[in-house]
């Protein structure tokens, strides 16, 4: 059996817009992006990976990157499994990332490592198709991707797409939220918001005034961003059969209001009209006449009152790798283990 | 919360319109005029740039101060310089905005808070840094905006400024109009940390990236950063990812740009024409208004021409006059 390649998509130009100010946010730098991809790639030589596709950028995180792995190879170090470039046009905007993927999925690749935030997820997976994700938050809101440290994701990485942990336990299924312009298609992984402007601008989401509705497919308590809204009131796992949508009221006469935090270092008073049950399959039309549509956070798409608009959750529309259940298999099963039973036997205390 | 579904109400609006419009035609024009030979000294034209400096421009007032760049038409024009004396400045001539003795690269008009384009790259970050101070001292909220190039931002000056600027907690701007080449030399080759927003981090300042050809995402960043200085929070770093239509100077042969890049974003990527899409699909604005306004802008652009064309030169006795101006 061959070995698996690995394919990585570092989006460099994620967590640097407008919320570096308007509510504080982070900034990573690109040597910061650079060290993560070889601790993720460290991860993945550790687990016998010996090939990785990366998408091309030209911000700069390659060059750093490239110092890294010259100097383990000058040093006669097998730190690292071979890496090559994606032969693919630059355009440096999300179509980079969406192009990556699209050649990775042609490829074949056993997953698809990401660096960003849920925008970065979201434009990867809709194209990746039924190829696994890994996720890595390098991004503002991150809902979506775990905060985790990417030395193991790079190992479950490499565990999940060996075969050394089982598929039913290295992949899981996701929810995803469709939403249908006229004829066009979109996703967005965790929420989409309806906002009363009819521009993108600065893309980021977060004058509670402009909010109109919000779909989300999952809600968690301890998450960042618009689905935190939904969680503090009415969560919804990731693996609940079902999503919710709200409609907003305006705070200064709601009768329900709650603090949520809709951004890094922003509590914001929202006022709640109502939340629905988001049922799978079943689409939902607008009740909004205008306005924008922002996917996971970002102001995407504007809208008219001519446009026909419908949003539908779908289930287990994507796969990804379930980090923490690989590194459990692999404790329990002493995947990592170099020992004889006796031996092991013995530093566990006779407990082995 | 404006009226309209935008941040700005419908004067407004057709205001931003209208400044774009004009920087566009001066531009054009002065493309067409110097390659017939009809203007002294060298120019940088601004064109396909129109919505990073009108988007910025908007939250000012005169008691905020610009140091603009060897590319500032747009600028000047965006702060409220006169376009006749802009022209017959380029021309020349005595009636112009620093008396015919500055020329393109060096328009200024301090009544207006335009402290200068400036021929020497970066050097105008230390002068947006001082009137920064003096605002500071003053107490009257005002700001100072740097205007600077990709090419630029790797000058000495520049990045000193961004230091200063923090270790004084300074109210300035420093935006980087990022047109992807410095010269003719391509950024990817030329700046080390490729992101802007990373160096204004190793200052300790925030940064943003947003789409220069969009004037809503230029007008809400500028917008978020120039209060934060107005409030005390101090500087920040603006960067506005762009592209120009013209090379990087008129003459420039462009050889370095590739096959129909030009035709593709004059027809994608032209800020003034996704501006007026939006606010026209809108509903806001009708094609007619802007079309009161085109022929408007073209009327003043030609009536500048004429007059730039017919004023005198500076005599011999004001050679030595004007030389050092008190700020």
């Amino acid at each position: 059996m061959t070995c698996p390649v690995v394919g990585i998509i570092a989006n460099p130009v994620s967590a640097r817009d407008i919320r570096r100010v308007i509510s504080h946010a982070g900034n990573l730098q690109i040597t910061d992006r650079a060290n993560i991809l070889l601790r993720i790639l460290a991860g993945l030589a550790a687990t016998g990976i010996s090939q990785v596709v990366m998408m091309p950028e030209n911000a700069g995180i390659y060059g750093h990157l490239r110092r890294g792995l010259e100097r383990a190879a000058n040093t006669g170090e097998a730190r690292f499994p071979a890496l090559q470039l994606l032969d693919m046009a630059i355009c440096g905007d999300a179509s980079d990332s969406a192009a990556a993927a699209r050649t990775m999925r042609k490829m074949n690749v056993g997953a698809i490592i990401v660096l960003g935030g849920d925008g970065t997820h979201r434009v990867v997976v809709s194209e990746a198709g039924n190829v696994p994700i890994a996720g890595v938050s390098t991004g503002t809101n991150n809902a979506f991707p775990e905060m985790r440290e990417p030395t193991i994701t790079g190992l479950a990485a490499g565990l999940a797409v060996t075969g050394a942990v089982p598929p039913g336990v290295a992949f899981v299924g996701n929810k995803r939220l469709d939403v249908a312009i006229n004829d066009r298609h979109e996703i967005a992984l965790v929420d989409i918001a309806i906002v009363r402007d009819r521009f993108v601008g600065s893309r980021a989401v977060w004058k509670a005034d402009s909010f109109r509705e919000l779909f989300v497919a999952f809600a968690e308590p301890g998450s960042i961003g618009l689905s935190s809204i939904v969680a503090l009131v009415a969560p919804v796992n990731r693996s609940s059969p079902f999503g919710r949508r709200l409609i907003f009221d305006d705070p200064q006469d709601a009768q329900f209001r709650v603090a949520a935090p809709i951004a890094p270092g922003l509590i914001a008073d929202i006022g709640i009209a109502r939340i629905e049950t988001l049922d799978f399959d079943t689409p939902t039309a607008l009740t909004v006449g205008s306005g924008s549509i922002a996917l996971d956070g970002e102001r995407e798409i504007t809208f008219s009152e001519r446009d026909r608009i419908s949003v539908t959750l779908r289930e287990a529309a994507f796969r990804t790798i379930d980090v923490a259940a690989c590194m459990s298999f692999a404790a329990g099963n002493g995947l990592f283990v170099e020992s004889t039973k006796q031996a092991l036997s013995h530093a566990l205390g006779g407990q082995g | 919360m404006s009226k309209t579904p935008f941040p700005l109400e419908k004067d407004q609006l057709l205001d931003a319109y209208r400044t774009m419009r004009t920087i566009r035609e001066f531009e054009e024009r002065l493309h067409t005029d110097f390659a017939r030979g009809d203007i002294p000294g060298f120019v940088h034209l601004y064109a396909g740039e129109e919505a990073s400096a009108t988007g910025i421009m908007m939250h000012l007032n005169d008691n905020d101060r610009i140091a603009s760049t060897h590319r500032g038409h747009g600028h000047c024009i965006a702060k409220g310089v006169s376009v006749k004396e802009m022209m017959a400045e380029i021309y020349g001539k005595a009636t112009g905005a620093c008396r015919g003795k500055g020329g393109s690269m060096h328009i200024a008009d301090l009544s207006k808070g335009m402290m200068g384009a400036n021929g020497i790259l970066g050097a105008g970050a230390p002068l947006a840094c001082g009137a920064a101070l003096a605002a500071q001292k003053l107490g009257h909220k005002g700001v100072g905006i740097s205007f600077v190039g990709d090419g630029a931002s790797n000058q000495g000056m520049f990045l000193e400024s961004l230091n200063l600027a923090a270790v004084w907690n300074l109210p300035v701007i420093f935006v980087v109009e990022n047109n992807g080449y410095a010269e003719s030399t391509s950024v990817e080759w030329a700046v080390a940390s490729d992101s802007y927003v990373d160096r204004a981090t190793g200052f300790g300042m925030p940064g943003i990236t947003v789409d220069g050809t969009d004037f809503f995402a230029v007008y809400e960043a500028a917008g978020e950063v120039i209060k934060r200085a107005r409030d005390g929070g101090g500087p920040s770093l603006l960067e506005c990812k762009m592209i120009r239509f013209f090379g990087h100077f008129e003459g420039d042969a462009q050889t370095y740009r590739g096959k129909g890049e030009v035709e593709d974003i004059r027809t994608n990527k032209d800020c003034i024409k996704l501006f007026q899409a939006r606010i026209k699909e809108a509903g806001v604005v009708a094609q007619s208004e802007f079309d009161k306004i085109d022929r408007e802008v073209l009327d003043l652009i030609e009536m500048a021409v004429v007059e730039a064309k017919a004023a005198p030169l500076p005599g011999p006795a004001e050679l030595h006059t004007d030389v050092y101006v008190t700020y």
